[in-house]
């Protein structure tokens, strides 16, 4: 599995099939839309999911930090799906042996637990500006950007395209457009949504089990 | 010999007012009064409007009566007799025949109506006080089960009546139906009686065995009501070589309209409810006079104007009625002296009880037209008056072992009084469904309800179902209601309403044709061009538009496929074409057609199995014509593609109807190599079939419904979308989950199996695949599409098939898109 660099504002980032962006120069691994508990949560509800789930979201972060070795861990909202059940206990354990640094947190609209429950993470109430990006859950309003290059998640992206004999196929991606890039939901239990329709300038890279793939 | 003294005494009360109403009583329901005043249950085989109703009406009153010793003036205590009938607007109707009998006896016993429809409070008082006489729907009982006093409730009960039991065998409420069946007949201290009203179909004793249960013994009486049934097809004077599906009907219009002149009531069926809007808009167009005099009526328009229709159908006020199958059933309309069928109606039985919805007096003539919307569903008309004349019927296969529908019903009993292992398990193995339910999977089913499934580290935290002093119940009262609101086994598109924005209310629309629409957009609906307004609160609202044109909506599940003894009809009639016989007036209408067929390729029938290959813009096309529906095609299409992919990674998009199946690829497809190594061996098959049905997304598609009627995904409360929007997810996402994390999960095994059995008999596709390897394959490369490949190809609805990896498919895809861009 190999990951696939692009250049934005002059900075290398590397693209994982993982679903996963590393900011090469800062040493950041970028992560969106995790959505741990949510299993848990359905049971609550009498739907059962297993839980074996979320332990493909654990191994994927452990790894990711064996590749990357980073120095900042940021989850770009919605790390945990809903309020509080045993999952958030295994991912305190989980952050407290398997990775060695303090995970930081920008908190999305799922991220509903209480304040001191949070305490093992670093939480930013809205955004992160690390110049030439700002960091956020949703995409930020244009107007409120100041020329910074917004990397956010919340949308869960997703493309389809058609080729001849009628052919068509749809995949998870990264979409970078003129100000904002948004990175792909990294939870294994989670939908995508399909984005409207592409604007010429906007970048594509399809994620597939084996490689990224730029499209546009 | 007092029984016969009596006996005489019965039947002169019901007698007498059969001579009241200057009717005599038909051979067969004396036959019917007999039997079951004997104790027998039982199955009784007549047609709609015959005088089915008071065959089973009066022996039932007549038993109640005389457990009163024939005292007028009392009225049994608790609930005595169930009626079940399969659509809640026929209960209306039922009610009012079975009081007419009582009035006149001057009994005052309390005869209700429970559906969907029924008012909270009434349905409240209903269990506080039972009625004589319950008319209701599989589902309205189950979700009676779900309340506490349900055990009280059916104690006295002594006849169940499943009325119209025919549109109920072959599905999911058919096999609730058989589950509320088992349970009364466990909670009642009295000796079940069971009858069954059925149209005829080919399995008739089946039918019976399947309502009466594991251990039944029903007697089956046959209404010999001998009806001459004429069949005309509407022969359009110019035929496109070319046929497209729909695009021939209204063109037949100008030799439709002077049938409808001549008659005095018509009933227009139409096969989906897009069609009928499009029909009912067509002769408005062109016969707006007929305004006043014309109706519309299908499954989604508001329940008042069927009422409505209904009404004015029965004292003759309407001339016309454009109408779907939801007309297929209820009482009799006599007026009705017409019957049109427009489109193939892809089985012997739906076409005949479409015809008998005519000419009602005795030793009537039914007379039906046949208007093909396509010029090949001409070889329709002549199969369909072979199959007339040789009176053949299709058979209605009950569903068995349905996991989704136990699953649901388990956790009924437990948001009611709650369940005992040993006596449940009794009762549904009484079913026909589930004679044979393995231990295991009962065992599975009762892990599932209560643990979320087998390992239970993997399902902490679940909470549904609990096992408390020795009793299976659900404690939580969200969990409760939530189960009462899903109770049923028909699933569909997210349903909104239709409505005025100044009020008033038209019906309902499903949610995917709406999303397609922008504020400002034409449609039409309920006969009329509405302005789509705004989509607020699950409501759509409209207002009247004077705009021509617009679109018109689609509504899921109108396709039915073709029936096999309705393709084997076909395959005859083609085969004599090909032998230069031209019989009916239909095949030598279509002569030109099929020689121009033959010339380019051949001419499919049932001696030869056609393959044909050719290459257009749009990639290299295989067309096989097997003849054996749209269900068959689906699955047989995937194998096929499924074992050609073996040979290479090659990803097809497919296309189908109910004569054949294309494959299209960007590919040259390796159809001769694959032919030489048994594209069609049942070697392997079951094997293929499973690889194939994986891949294929079909066992996906299936899964949403299992899904749903398993409780698995909750479509909210009535009229609010979803409330917690953090329980929402797609039964396609749940499907790959239990795919990957949980694959013993036995709804998904249940709906991998349910691709081969719902759709058709594993055996129907076996016969197929026999039938196949009995033909002779003829390959043949045409330059062109020819007259059978054509319609196929300009279908819309694909599926798609790959052996290819995901980032190959999605290179090649973006290499196309390279070479346009440039």
């Amino acid at each position: 599995m190999k990951d696939f660099k692009i250049t934005y504002l002059g900075e290398n980032l590397l693209l994982h099939p993982f679903k996963s962006l590393y900011w090469e120069r800062k040493k950041i691994l970028l992560l969106a839309d995790v959505h741990l508990g949510k299993a848990a949560h359905f049971r609550k509800s009498g739907i059962p999911i297993p839980e074996v789930i979320h332990q493909s979201d654990f191994d994927r972060i452990e790894g990711l930090i064996n590749i990357y070795r980073p120095e900042r861990l940021i989850v770009l909202g919605d790390l945990f799906h809903s309020s509080y059940n045993n999952s958030w206990q295994t991912f305190k354990k989980f952050c407290s042996g398997k990775i060695k640094l303090v995970p930081e947190l920008v908190l999305g609209n799922h991220d509903v637990l209480e304040e001191n429950q949070y305490d093992f993470l670093i939480v930013h109430k809205d955004k992160i500006v690390l110049n030439p990006f700002v960091l956020s859950h949703k995409p930020l309003e244009t107007d409120r950007l100041n020329e910074y290059y917004n990397l956010c998640g919340h949308i869960h992206p997703s493309v389809r395209i058609t080729g001849y004999a009628r052919q068509s196929i749809r995949v998870e991606c990264f979409y970078f457009g003129k100000n904002h890039g948004i990175l792909p939901a990294f939870g294994s239990f989670t939908g995508t949504s399909k984005m409207p329709k592409r604007n010429k300038t906007d970048k594509i890279y399809a994620i597939t089990n084996q490689k990224i793939i730029h499209l546009f | 010999m007092k029984s016969s003294t009596q006996e005489k005494y019965k039947f002169k009360i019901a007698l007498r007012w059969f001579k009241h109403n200057q009717w005599k009583p038909f051979p067969f329901q004396l036959e019917t009064w007999n039997a079951f005043l004997e104790g027998k249950s039982g199955l009784l085989n007549a047609p709609t409007g015959s005088g089915k109703t008071y065959a089973l009406w009066i022996p039932s009153v007549l038993q109640l009566l005389e457990l009163q010793n024939f005292d007028l003036n009392r009225s049994p205590t608790g609930l005595q007799v169930i009626w079940i009938t399969p659509l809640r607007a026929l209960a209306k109707d039922i009610q009012k025949a079975l009081l007419q009998f009582c009035n006149h006896l001057g009994l005052t016993w309390q005869i209700d109506t429970r559906t969907g429809d029924t008012p909270t409070n009434l349905r409240a008082k209903q269990l506080q006080k039972a009625p004589t006489c319950l008319i209701t729907t599989p589902e309205s009982l189950h979700i009676i089960f779900s309340q506490k006093k349900s055990i009280d409730f059916f104690k006295n009960v002594k006849i169940i009546i499943a009325d119209e039991w025919h549109e109920l065998i072959g599905t999911k409420r058919g096999v609730q139906t058989e589950l509320a069946i088992s349970r009364i007949r466990n909670l009642s201290r009295f000796n079940l009686k069971i009858w069954g009203i059925s149209a005829t179909i080919g399995n008739i004793s089946e039918a019976a065995r399947v309502l009466t249960g594991a251990d039944g013994n029903p007697v089956i009486v046959k209404a010999q009501i001998e009806k001459k049934t004429e069949i005309e097809t509407i022969i359009p004077e110019k035929l496109d070589r070319f046929p497209w599906a729909g695009h021939l009907g209204l063109k037949l219009l100008p030799q439709v309209l002077p049938i409808i002149a001549k008659s005095k009531t018509t009933l227009l069926f139409t096969n989906t409810r897009s069609q009928t809007e499009l029909w009912y808009r067509g002769i408005l167009n062109v016969k707006p006079e007929l305004a006043g005099t014309m109706a519309m009526h299908h499954g989604s328009i508001d329940n008042n104007i069927r009422l409505w229709v209904e009404d004015a159908l029965s004292t003759g006020k309407l001339k016309l009625v454009v109408c779907t199958s939801s007309l297929d059933l209820g009482v009799d309309f006599s007026p009705v002296d017409t019957i049109i069928q427009v489109g193939g109606p892809k089985g012997v039985s739906r076409f005949m009880q479409r015809a008998g919805r005519s000419g009602h007096q005795p030793g009537g003539l039914s007379k039906i037209y046949f208007v093909p919307t396509h010029s090949l569903e001409l070889v329709e008309g002549a199969a369909l008056r072979t199959a007339e004349k040789n009176k053949i019927h299709e058979n209605r296969s009950p569903i068995e072992g349905s996991l989704d529908v136990l699953v649901q019903y388990l956790i009924t009993l437990s948001v009611g009084p709650g369940f005992e292992k040993r006596e449940a398990w009794k009762e549904v193995r009484n079913t026909f469904a589930y004679r044979n339910l393995p231990r295991k999977e009962w065992n599975w089913a009762l892990d599932f309800i209560t643990s979320g499934g087998r390992s239970l580290s993997n399902y902490s935290e679940y909470s549904k179902v609990n096992f408390h002093n020795g009793l299976y119940k659900v404690l939580n009262r969200r969990t409760m209601t939530k189960h009462r609101l899903s109770i049923g086994t028909i699933v569909g598109d997210p349903i909104l309403k239709v409505r005025y924005n100044s009020g008033g209310y038209l019906g309902t629309i499903e949610e995917s044709f709406i999303s397609s629409l922008n504020p400002g957009d034409i449609f039409w609906f309920s006969g009329r061009p509405l302005e789509f307004i705004k989509l607020k609160d699950m409501t759509v609202y409209v207002a009247k538009s004077k705009r021509k044109g617009g679109k018109i909506p689609a509504w899921g599940g109108g396709r039915l496929p073709l029936s096999s003894k309705l393709a084997d009809l076909i395959r005859q009639k083609l085969e004599n074409a090909k032998n230069g016989i031209f019989e009916e007036i239909e095949m030598i209408k279509l002569k030109s057609t099929l020689e121009l067929q033959q010339k380019w390729s051949e001419i499919p029938g049932s001696s030869t199995l056609l393959i044909e290959k050719t290459s257009s813009d749009n990639g290299h096309h295989i067309f096989i014509y097997p003849f054996e529906g749209r269900f068959v095609h689906e699955i047989l299409s995937a194998l096929i593609a499924h074992r050609i992919g073996k040979i290479l990674p090659i990803t097809f998009s497919i296309a189908m109807n109910d004569y054949g199946f294309e494959l299209l690829s960007d590919q040259i497809i390796p159809i001769e190599e694959a032919l030489e190594s048994n594209l069609f061996s049942l070697e392997n098959l079951v094997e293929h079939m499973e690889e194939c049905i994986n891949n294929a997304g079909l066992a996906k598609m299936k899964f949403r419904d299992i899904a749903t009627i398993a409780g698995l995904i909750f479509k909210g409360y009535p009229g609010k979308f979803i409330s917690n929007k953090h329980l929402q997810s797609s039964s396609g996402l749940l499907y790959e989950v239990f795919n990957h994390y949980d694959p013993d999960n036995l709804l998904l095994k249940q709906a991998k199996e349910e691709v081969v059995t719902l759709q058709l008999d594993y055996q129907r596709l076996l016969d197929a695949m026999k039938r196949i390897n009995q033909q002779k394959i003829i390959l043949k490369e045409t330059e062109r599409f020819t007259p059978f490949a054509f319609p196929i190809m300009a279908d819309g609805l694909r599926q798609k098939m790959t052996s290819e990896k995901v980032s190959d498919q999605l290179l090649r895809l973006q290499k196309q898109l390279e070479i346009l861009a440039n």
